[in-house]
């Protein structure tokens, strides 16, 4: 076969360029670009358009900073996130190390006591901690049955509750960075460090904490980037004075007069979180998003360093020989139980903190009482009756689940594509592309909710089915994208090359090696891109209409409205899927995560 | 405290101070301790990694552990380091148990397999790094450590990080830092195989040299057979989680005690053979071709069948019959460079493998080619 094809090749050069080209994997990028840019770039450059329509270009972006509730909003905003991003730092890294140093059973109950909350959603995690820490919650009956409180008092609605809400909805992102770069570490560091004389605590502090210093920093970025835009925990958990940025946003949306002023407090929000990006992507490179390896272009600039530094180091050595390696070794002295302990402990509080909300709102689901309680005077099923029963549940239910089936295939077609496009093709500006395919990830929610409401508006989609599975798409995309890719990458190009030698054709190859390769990224990919349309709040918010009605969005009105355990029993069946979908995507996740 | 003399002089600052333990003799600087393992146990599971292992380590000797992987070699040698814990027995160092001893404290230095340099540190940095954590002041750790990167040849390297050298360097100053301090034992696991035979070489006689010079215990971890013949004083054969022998190189090579031993320490082959009749320690055997030779063995083997090792190099090979000799059929003749390899099968069909020095007259023999082979009773060795 080979003779004949070649000479056929040799006599056309012109039209085989042509096929070459429309060969080139590069082009499977498109449908995905296309698709953002027509549903997320266009309404964010409208977004800002709008909010620079007003009598000279900063008029409204001055009444945003010329009013006083803005302003502190913004500052408070600043202030809990940075807050959230600490307490994350604090308690994810002994947590993260926890998981590394745990073997067998332990390690795998350990990582999905993380890794499941990660997946549930945050408006029923935070609904968890309202149930736990309410009036007739497990924690006021605790505190009164040991004598502390004499009767149940006011927990909620303070910036305690904000802070703890927020940490525990993010805990999880930070572990899992910061496990990442810890389990990346060649393990014989440690022990190299211990063979040196280096007690656990030396090692720790001159060793493993340096070189994961990246991963913190990774992870702080993203949590703080994250909590700049929270809206849902801090509505349901905050009181009056703890009002965040983007709450602002959504609460104007409701008023048509601030059209303009409106898009500037949006753009403000945008900014800050562009800016935050930027800074953290030119110290750690932009790949601590999608917490991947780099992609192409991967040409590490040594740059000697030490030299230059020698100047400074006289002063600094000199500090570090009068305080710094005496305070070492004296804490060298201390038993290696002694971070032994602060790590279970501190891992162990972390661990309560994600699960226990969860089985406190699994059991009250089977209460018997007519109110939310706990424990439960009686169990029953009455509240799974009721829910099954209700038509409005059903519909919602089922609008739910038609539009997370519609957005995971809108997402897996484009993102399966992009992924092969950005990995097999050599074109260049590689990571600006992926930077784009990913950039979604790290909008603030409620920003894309406000600037998809005018473009749907515009083309009459709100409302529309179809509509709002793209909108979940655009957050479902990046998901696929990098889990493919890590898939992708993780397949030999030799084993594909091996096959073609051997007489396979294109279509075989991909058939033969690449898919089969691929299947189990493919398949976790599909689930967490349903699993993000399943859980979206914020988009559907602004692009819902009184016809179409999620799942997320009947809890968000009942959870304002009453609290009843009909609540708990969708957060029970929600946990299961997530369960049911780990469950099956396990093996996955257990290789993509030596991969990355 | 229960701490071992060994552990406290290297951690009070004075570094290699040069006595040796309790009235034991000095030769040629010895600092290294001696480490005494009994009847150690570490299991995985049902697994065991190690298995009832007991083993005497002479003060400044290098000793080898090789086997095969999953023998247990890097499992006892993490025993004696501190990082796994014993399920039973114990490890005394200078005749002292360590099992409460961490690693840290034990005042060991090791080498490892991937290097594991601190990449946050400079090579000068990562050498001094054992000194800073032992207290040694800033003057005598800045002299020592000029002094240990003189002695690797790396002073020009000294301010480069980790990641702008090659592996052969790296290696270097990985053992740098592991003797920087002038410790009493020096753990090495398989330190070498990362790198191309060439370098390799190189750096197995530079670490033979510098146990010579530093006098501590070595106890070397390596699977390459070659390795250990090169550098140790003694070698312990281990598998399936115990030591099937120990002893010196020679002694390994040429009397092994088993199959095992024979066949994983150089080439061999392993001639079925019966034993015809026993005179002092020299018995006279027949193969199953028929061939009949002399044999030397230990005193216990009686009238019965054995196996006989008879390395390649040790049968005398010519065209034309002499004494004693047999008559094999070349199979396959590969010229090596120095020596010849050749694949012959004995009359009884038994393969046979030779390897004879290239000489001018030897012409390479081709596939069915008429050989005639002969070993004396010294060339061979009958297993137990």
């Amino acid at each position: 076969m080979t003779s004949a094809s070649i000479g056929v090749q040799a006599d056309r050069p012109a039209e085989l360029d042509l096929v070459r080209r429309l060969k080139d994997p590069a082009l499977l990028l498109l449908p995905a670009l296309a698709f953002l840019a027509f549903i997320y770039l266009l309404p964010l450059i409208d977004l800002i358009r709008i909010s620079v329509s007003g009598p000279s270009w900063s008029s409204y972006f001055a009444r945003v900073f010329a009013i006083p509730l803005y302003w502190d909003s913004l500052v408070r905003t600043m202030q809990i996130s940075v807050t959230v991003a600490g307490l994350c730092l604090l308690f994810g890294y002994p947590t993260a190390l926890l998981i590394h140093r745990s073997r067998g059973i332990a390690q795998v109950l350990i990582a999905t006591a993380i890794v499941l909350p990660y997946f549930i959603a945050i408006l029923i995690r935070t609904y968890a901690w309202m149930v736990l820490l309410g009036r007739n919650g497990p924690v006021n009956k605790l505190l009164v049955s040991v004598g502390i409180l004499s009767e149940p008092v006011q927990l909620l609605f303070n910036r305690g509750t904000v802070l703890l809400g927020m940490t525990a909805v993010l805990l999880p992102l930070m572990v899992l960075t910061i496990y990442s770069s810890v389990a990346r570490l060649d393990q014989s560091l440690t022990r190299a460090a211990l063979a040196s004389g280096a007690g656990p605590i030396a090692a720790f502090w001159r060793v493993l904490l340096p070189l994961t210093l990246p991963g913190m920093g990774a992870g702080f970025l993203l949590v703080f980037v994250a909590a700049i835009g929270f809206f849902i925990t801090p509505t349901l958990l905050g009181g009056p004075s703890d009002q965040m940025f983007a709450m602002h946003i959504t609460q104007q949306a409701d008023s048509v007069t601030s059209e303009g002023f409106l898009q500037a407090l949006g753009v403000v929000l945008l900014t800050i979180t562009l800016a935050v990006v930027a800074v953290a992507g030119r110290f750690l490179g932009f790949e601590f998003i999608w917490g991947g390896r780099k992609l192409t272009e991967a040409a590490p600039t040594t740059t000697d360093r030490h030299a230059a530094d020698a100047g400074r180091r006289s002063f600094g050595a000199s500090a570090a020989d009068l305080i710094g390696w005496p305070l070492l070794r004296l804490f060298g002295r201390l038993p290696a139980s002694f971070g032994t302990w602060t790590v279970r402990l501190m891992g162990g509080l972390v661990i309560t903190i994600l699960i226990l909300p969860i089985i406190v709102v699994m059991i009250i689901s089977f209460s018997s009482a007519s109110y939310l309680t706990f424990p439960p005077p009686g169990f029953s099923f009455r509240w799974y009756e009721q829910f099954f029963s209700d038509s409005n549940w059903m519909r919602a239910f089922w609008t739910s689940l038609v539009v997370a089936a519609m957005s995971a295939g809108i997402a897996i077609v484009l993102g399966a594509s992009a992924a092969l496009g950005i990995v097999r093709s050599s074109i260049r500006g590689k990571s600006t592309i992926m930077l784009l395919l990913v950039s979604p990830i790290i909008v603030p929610p409620v920003v894309l909710g406000l600037s998809l409401y005018s473009l749907f508006l515009r083309f009459d989609m709100v409302g529309s089915v179809f509509g709002l599975a793209a909108a979940h798409a655009i957050g479902g995309l990046p998901l696929v994208v990098v889990i493919l890719s890590a898939s992708l990458q993780g397949v030999d190009t030799r084993l594909e090359q091996a096959a073609a030698v051997h007489g396979a054709s294109f279509p075989t190859v991909f058939r033969l090696v690449t898919l089969p390769a691929i299947m189990p990224g493919l398949a976790a990919a599909t689930f967490f891109a349903f699993l993000h349309s399943f859980d979206e709040l914020v988009l559907t918010l602004f692009l819902s209409s009184a016809e179409l009605k999620t799942l997320p969005l009947m809890l968000w009105g009942d959870i304002n409205y009453r609290l009843n355990p009909v609540l708990a029993v969708v957060s029970t069946l929600e946990v299961l899927l997530v369960v049911a979908g780990l469950v099956l995507a396990r093996p996955v996740l257990a290789t993509s995560r030596k991969a990355t | 405290m229960g701490e071992p003399a060994a552990l406290r002089t290297t951690r009070s600052g004075e570094v290699g101070a040069r006595t040796a333990p309790s009235g034991r003799p000095l030769e040629r600087g010895t600092i290294g301790s001696s480490i005494a393992v009994r009847d150690a146990v570490k299991r995985y599971g049902s697994f065991h990694a190690v298995d009832r292992i007991s083993i005497d380590i002479e003060p400044g000797e290098f000793i080898t552990l090789l086997g095969p992987s999953g023998s247990g070699k890097t499992t006892l040698l993490n025993l004696v380091a501190g990082f796994q814990s014993l399920d039973s027995g114990e490890i005394l160092v200078d005749g002292k148990p360590v099992h409460n001893v961490p690693t840290h404290k034990r005042g060991f230095g090791m080498v490892f397999q991937s290097y594991a340099l601190f990449p946050n540190m400079t090579v000068s940095q990562n050498v001094a790094f054992p000194l800073r954590m032992a207290g040694v002041d800033r003057a005598t750790t800045d002299r020592r450590v000029a002094e240990t990167l003189e002695i690797m040849r790396l002073t020009e390297h000294a301010t480069k990080s980790p990641s702008q050298m090659s592996g052969g360097q790296q290696q270097r100053v990985a053992i740098a830092r592991a003797i920087v301090r002038r410790p009493r034992v020096v753990l090495m696991d398989e330190p070498l195989s990362a790198l191309d035979r060439r370098l390799r070489e190189s750096i197995q006689i530079e670490i033979r040299d510098l146990h010579r010079t530093i006098g501590s215990t070595i106890l070397f971890v390596t699977h390459d057979q070659g390795e250990a013949l090169t550098m140790s004083d003694r070698i312990a054969v281990l598998n399936a989680g115990k030591i099937v022998q120990i002893g010196r190189p020679l002694d390994i090579y040429r009397h092994p005690t088993d199959r095992f031993v024979a066949s994983f320490v150089g080439e061999s082959n392993l001639i079925e053979a019966e034993i015809l009749q026993k005179r002092g320690s020299t018995l006279t055997m027949k193969n199953r071709a028929g061939y009949v030779f002399n044999a030397e063995s230990r005193d216990t083997i009686d009238v019965g069948r054995a196996t006989v090792l008879v390395r390649p190099e040790r049968i005398a090979v010519s065209n034309e019959p002499t004494a004693n000799s047999t008559r094999v059929s070349v199979t396959s003749a590969i010229f090596l460079g120095e020596i010849l390899r050749i694949e012959a099968n004995m009359e009884g069909g038994e393969p046979l493998l030779i390897r004879c020095t290239d000489m001018a007259v030897r012409p390479l023999p081709s596939v069915g080619d008429r050989l005639h082979v002969s070993w004396g009773a010294a060339d061979c060795w009958v297993l137990a």
